[in-house]
């Protein structure tokens, strides 16, 4: 399911995705609140003008009109930072997104549709701390019923946002912008919710990635194979709702599990395999890598990575080392 | 004026509403004050403004944000026979379907109002979804002057000023009151017509306690082309039951104890006695 050759990259995958949408669905309204530039909202906000909401630089107001928007029998795709989707506005994102379907509200099943999508999510913004997002998953998985999908590259981005409009409740899928590699291959690669992807399939060490992690895995598994270090790797694009069974029985047939996330390290991919494993009991041992208890610098990605570790040469030595 | 009702008739319907606060909040208490103050406002709303649909409901949408202020729309909904009485008293106790401040999805509820606020966003973008789908429906959506001092108000009024909303009408609780006191004293908000005017709003101060002048407003509100409208209710100004008046500033909260319910329903049987012997004249 993985593309060979030479890598290819797109360098505007949300342009398309977001035009090609709204041209099949008339009712669907992407929103921006002044980033619609750099969330490449170009060709919508252009030649689609009737389906293009910018609110202002008002992050609440983005996602309470969203809200209103649906409540009106539109589906609104709402587009921002991820840091500003989650912590800025993080109780309109939960409540006027989130409490319309779902168990303990008063709609159990149905409801209205509501999306969010946050680009340059965890440390894939170039301005540090307050434009990174390296907590979003963890905010937006304890949401109750709440839909959250973290895709690897424009092929699972796409598909996960064409089903999200048919998706009752609040989705919130993690956003790429810019050059972004294309890693899975669209004739071979079908996404359903809450699937899970085995990208290599081999024993010892099994890596769990979601997003860009699965990016950075990927380049890992390279110099890992060249090594001789036998492993597999687990793609995890639907963090919620997880399929338990498919990354427990991933977990149970290998002697370790390392987990590698564009997230902290706490309430993102790790912990949530790690919750899993746990409610299964005496699991292997997992190791988190992502953001540890700090904050990333800011830069060029490439130059984050290194500082964190996260480039692909320290994550395959890191992952050898614990082989041995 | 939109159904024909009589001034006289709704002043009747208002009186029924506070009985109705009255007798649901006196089993646990509850947020009395506000569901006796606002009460003309429900009855015009519920009995003239919003246009009912083929389905029993409205077809004009009707948003609460400030969620305690549900006790209002019980009141209402009690008087147009969509809720029980005996449902409605169970209002407060433990397991109940009738939330103090509702969630989405309930009869009467279009958003989850607790979290103050948020209301007037969610109006502004449902009259923004209704208009470009070609719809008529006008969007109506109470706030309080509590609400005002959360900055996501005022990037609502931005918005739905920038974009001309004029299906939509902000209905403003400008009681002096929130949880600790006047409004005046913990953080002023005054001169909020004006300040709405500065939005783009189309407003007008009324003491929202006076059917006439209610009518009018909302008559005002849909003849305003080109903006939307903010109807600043003076409600502090309702003086009809003298033992939730006498808590004043502190009534925010009225405790089951904290005040003498039979008084209360005495005086309103009082004012219903005489708005419906003047009905038959
Ligand atoms: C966002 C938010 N902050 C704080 C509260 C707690 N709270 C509940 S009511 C209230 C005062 C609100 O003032 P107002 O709505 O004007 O009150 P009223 O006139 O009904 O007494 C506060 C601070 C809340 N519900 N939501
Ligand atoms: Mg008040």
């Amino acid at each position: 399911m993985l593309l060979t050759g030479e890598r290819q990259f797109d360098s505007a995958p949300f342009d398309s995705i977001s035009y090609d949408l709204c041209t099949r669905r008339g009712d669907v309204v992407v929103m921006s609140a002044d980033l619609s530039k750099y969330c490449q909202v170009v060709r919508v906000k252009k030649e689609l003008p009737e389906q293009h909401l910018d609110v202002g630089m008002a992050e609440q107001n983005l996602l309470a009109v969203a809200a209103g928007v649906a409540k009106g029998g539109l589906v609104p795709v709402a587009t921002c930072f991820a840091c500003y989707i989650t912590r800025r506005a993080y109780d309109q994102l939960l409540i006027c997104m989130g409490t319309g379907s779902g168990a303990g509200t008063n709609v159990e099943t149905g409801g209205l549709t509501n999306i969010a999508i946050g680009f340059t999510p965890g440390i894939t913004n170039p301005a540090r701390i307050h434009h990174q997002a390296a907590e979003d998953l963890g905010m937006v998985r304890a949401i109750p019923n709440a839909t959250v999908i973290d895709p690897v590259d424009p092929t699972d981005f796409r598909a996960a946002l064409d089903i999200a409009v048919d998706l009752p409740g609040l989705t919130y899928i993690r956003g790429h912008r810019g050059n972004t590699p294309l890693i899975l291959d669209p004739d071979k690669f079908t996404f359903e919710l809450g699937k899970t992807y085995t990208l290599k399939a081999g024993k010892g060490i099994g890596i769990i990635a979601s997003g860009h992690g699965t990016q950075w895995a990927l380049e890992t598994s390279e110099l890992l194979s060249e090594r001789g270090v036998d492993h597999s790797l687990l793609h995890v694009p639907t963090i919620k709702p997880v399929n338990e069974k498919e990354v427990s029985d991933f977990a149970f047939a290998h002697d370790q599990i390392v987990t590698i996330e564009n997230h902290q390290i706490v309430t993102g991919l790790g912990s949530l395999v790690a919750e899993i494993v746990s409610d299964t009991g005496g699991g292997p041992r997992i190791t988190r890598i992502g953001l540890a208890n700090r904050w990333a610098p800011g830069g060029t990605l490439a130059y984050i990575r290194a500082q964190l570790g996260l480039d692909a040469e320290v994550l395959a030595s890191r992952l050898a080392g614990l082989a041995s | 004026m939109r159904r024909n009702q009589s001034v006289n008739d709704l002043a009747v319907i208002a009186a029924r509403i506070r009985r109705h606060v009255l007798e649901i909040c006196r089993q646990r208490g509850g947020y009395a004050a506000q569901g006796v103050a606002l009460a003309d406002i429900a009855a015009v709303l519920y009995f003239d403004e919003l246009r009912p649909d083929a389905d029993g409901w409205f077809k004009d949408r009707f948003v609460l944000s400030n969620g305690h202020d549900a006790i209002m729309v019980y009141g209402a909904l009690a008087e147009t026979g969509h809720y029980g009485m005996d449902v409605l008293k169970t209002y407060n106790a433990d397991g109940t379907s009738v939330d103090q401040s509702p969630i989405e999805g309930q009869l009467g509820f279009e958003i989850t109002a607790g979290s103050l606020g948020q209301g007037p966003s969610q109006s502004a973008g449902l009259a923004w979804s209704l208009r470009r789908q070609g719809l008529d429906e006008r969007v109506y959506c109470l706030f309080s002057d509590g609400e005002l001092q959360e900055g996501n108000v005022w990037e609502a009024a931005m918005f739905a000023g920038h974009q001309k909303l004029d299906n939509l009408c902000f209905i403003i609780d400008n009681n002096d009151m929130q949880a600790s006191g006047q409004v005046a004293d913990v953080l002023a908000v005054e001169p909020v017509p004006e300040k709405f005017e500065a939005f783009g709003f189309k407003s007008r101060r009324i003491n929202g306690t006076g059917i006439t002048e209610l009518l009018d407003a909302f008559e005002e509100a849909r003849a305003t082309k080109g903006r939307p409208y903010a109807m600043i209710c003076d409600t502090r100004l309702w003086a009809g039951i003298n033992c939730l008046q006498k808590a004043l500033p502190m009534a925010h909260y009225t405790a089951r104890t904290a005040v003498d319910w039979d008084e209360g329903l005495t005086e309103i049987g009082a004012t219903l006695m005489e708005l419906e012997a003047k009905r038959r004249e």
